[in-house]
């Protein structure tokens, strides 16, 4: 073979390779929608097809009537933005702390946030519950209250990075103009974090829309409270028959294509918050 | 009074000791509220776990509790490996069927006094057959599970990792999509993944791998990825693979990111293949990123829960399904509170390692 050749070769190789992790990263996703397109018997129908002989919406329509999946809709639009809400706000004075100040106790702190970030959930799950039936919570703010366990951690591990990053000049220059702390915080450093605010929050609540053993076990006794992935993993249908896989697909659809759809606006950003606790260091 | 003791000693600090003071009391009210909420969700509840796993208490029960010290932590933990003798004939020769020895049933071997013994599992070493025998036989047969589980699929992620970052390196067209399409399997629900999978792979040939299986003539069409226990685990690590190889991609590509383009191009002038640049210019200079992720990773596997609790129920146990489960179904809160104990013990472990590296790193 020549060189040419073999650069040929080289290359119809290398997108086979491409084709390949293209295919088996999608193809997960793929199946769902396909399948929720299809008919009940279609559905049931051996062997599989690659694609509905006529694609209906179905079983769109029925999740989307479905009360108790739009409730869950619902419910984990709440506490995903209320988590995201209180991680920002506590996360970021924390990180502004951490990040920009010098006080005694500023590297035991970063190791205890550092260390929050690997807690176990399963660790707290017997005495969180105690707490929660002590207090008295309801099912919806005591998953709101308990998502901070891995929310909170991450964004101020993360938020501590990017302020630290932020030139220290302009702290100087904002505290010579006699600004406090708080309003130096406020109006110079806050506006600067709004790009790894966005980042971090969506990271945040992509964690808490995904949370399942909390949701799961905190539900048990009160359902109307379940969460999407509560809902869809205990998911049955209106008419008692073998669980239908149609409506669960089409609800695994449509919870799933915001979540995409925002991931592919943020992409850069979300691979940096993502490889910045890790990578950085 | 005190202001005043230290003008006198010393004139010119005072402003910036105060203005130290200031700024210290200021950083612990900035951090006052995250610190009180991790108290009130995660030191108070865990001691509160720590307490009850030396109890007998009841989950949602007016009971009264005690005290019982180790028993939860001795008959969680407690195991034992007995050998099975063969099963002999009336002459006393050992009975063999096909070629197969038979052995005598774990019943018969594993202690019953003070604490009952079931078997785990069985296996043969050096021409014996023995069994490993615990008190909570479900929750060892969950360690080693997840243990086999977390190793197996964080090897897989780690391979594939490299694989997807290493093309996805080079310069080429619709690098930018390829990208994207990584963040999909990420941006699913994993409990909602599970559900995907768990209708690919349904016991029949409406089931996607059923479907190809049969047509590659490798199955019957009929295999059932989760009743049958030999197929349980590798489709739960295929699940976990899918779902957190684009992760380990992802870190992987920005460590590659750091490598110098130098390196490369004078490996190229010294004549280095491509396979010889790998070992000794992108393993070596990767092999901090690499650490991190792996641990990274291992930390998130021992801690599976979503998709042995979504797909498997209580038919096989991953160390956190079996843990909830005592709670919930088992409604036994000083075992589980003990379970939970152990499994942060061995999260911890990995955790001050991983922690460990990390310091390394940032005072390099």
């Amino acid at each position: 073979m020549t060189k040419a050749q073999v650069r040929v070769v080289r290359r119809v190789f290398f997108y086979l390779l491409i084709g390949i992790i293209f295919v088996y990263l999608m193809f997960p996703f793929y199946w769902a929608i396909v399948s929720a397109l299809k008919t009940q018997a279609e559905l049931i129908r051996t062997p599989a097809t690659l694609w509905p002989d006529n694609p209906v919406l179905t079983n769109f329509r029925a999740v989307l009537s479905n009360d108790r999946f739009l409730r869950a809709l619902l419910n984990s639009t709440i506490v995903a933005g209320s988590v995201t809400f209180l991680s920002l706000v506590v996360g970021s004075f924390a990180g502004y702390a951490l990040g920009k100040m010098r006080f005694a106790g500023r590297s035991p702190s970063l190791y205890v946030i550092l260390a929050m970030t690997m807690f176990p959930q399963i660790a707290v799950l017997a005495g969180l519950y105690a707490v929660i039936r002590v207090l008295g919570m309801p099912a919806i703010p005591s998953m709101i209250l308990s998502y901070l366990l891995f929310t909170l951690p991450f964004t101020v591990w993360v938020l501590t990075s990017f302020f630290r990053g932020l030139p220290e000049s302009l702290l100087e220059a904002s505290r010579v103009d006699g600004a406090t702390l708080f309003q130096a915080f406020r109006l110079v450093l806050l506006p600067l974090t709004a790009p790894a605010m966005v980042t971090t929050g969506l990271l945040a609540f992509i964690q808490a829309w995904n949370e399942y053993l909390f949701a799961l076990t905190f539900t048990v006794i009160d359902p109307p409270s379940r969460t999407v992935p509560v809902a869809i993993a205990l998911f049955t249908g209106e008419i008692a028959r073998q669980e239908p896989f149609g409506e669960i697909m089409a609800a695994a659809v449509i919870v799933t294509v915001p979540l995409v759809a925002l991931v592919l606006i943020f992409q850069q950003r979300i691979v940096a918050g993502l490889t910045a606790g890790a990578v950085k260091g | 009074m005190k202001g005043s003791a230290v003008r006198t000693r010393a004139p010119r600090k005072r402003p910036v000791s105060r203005l130290a003071r200031a700024e210290s009391r200021t950083a612990w009210l900035l951090l006052a509220p995250t610190f009180i909420i991790l108290a009130v969700i995660a030191f108070y509840p865990f001691s509160r776990v720590l307490v009850s796993s030396f109890t007998n208490a009841r989950f949602a029960s007016a009971a009264d509790t005690e005290y019982i010290g180790f028993r939860n932590y001795r008959s969680l933990l407690s195991m034992t490996i007995r050998e099975l003798p063969p099963q002999l004939d009336e002459s006393g020769q050992p009975i063999v069927e096909n070629g197969v020895p038979r052995y005598e049933s774990w019943v018969r071997v594993l202690p019953r006094e003070p604490l009952r013994y079931r078997a785990v599992f069985e296996f043969s070493l050096l021409g014996k057959r023995y069994v490993l025998g615990a008190v909570t036989a479900p929750f060892v047969r969950a360690i080693w599970d997840t243990s086999v589980f977390t190793v197996i699929a964080v090897l897989l992620e780690t391979i594939l990792g490299m694989v997807i970052a290493l093309a996805l390196n080079a310069e080429f067209r619709g690098r930018g999509m390829m990208r994207a399409a990584m963040l999909v399997p990420w941006a699913v629900i994993t409990a909602v993944s599970a559900r995907i999978w768990e209708w690919m792979l349904q016991p029949t040939r409406a089931g996607l791998f059923n479907t190809i299986g049969s047509m590659l003539g490798i199955s019957d069409g009929r295999t059932d990825y989760f009743g049958n226990a030999a197929l349980q685990l590798p489709s739960m690590i295929a699940m976990d693979v899918w779902k957190t190889t684009p992760f380990m991609a992802l870190l992987l590509l920005a460590g590659l990111a750091t490598i110098p383009s130098e390196l490369y191009e004078a490996a190229e002038v010294d004549g280095a293949s491509k396979v010889r640049q790998f070992f000794s210019i992108t393993l070596p200079l990767l092999s901090p990123t690499l650490a991190v992720a792996l641990i990274f990773r291992t930390l998130d596997s021992l801690r599976v829960f979503d998709i042995f609790q979504v797909v498997l129920g209580n038919r096989r146990f991953s160390m956190a399904s079996y843990t909830q489960d005592l709670l919930i179904n088992q409604r036994d809160m000083g075992m589980s509170s003990a379970a939970s104990v152990v499994i942060f013990v061995i999260v911890a472990v990995f955790a001050v390692l991983y922690i460990r590296m990390l310091g390394q790193r940032s005072t390099e």
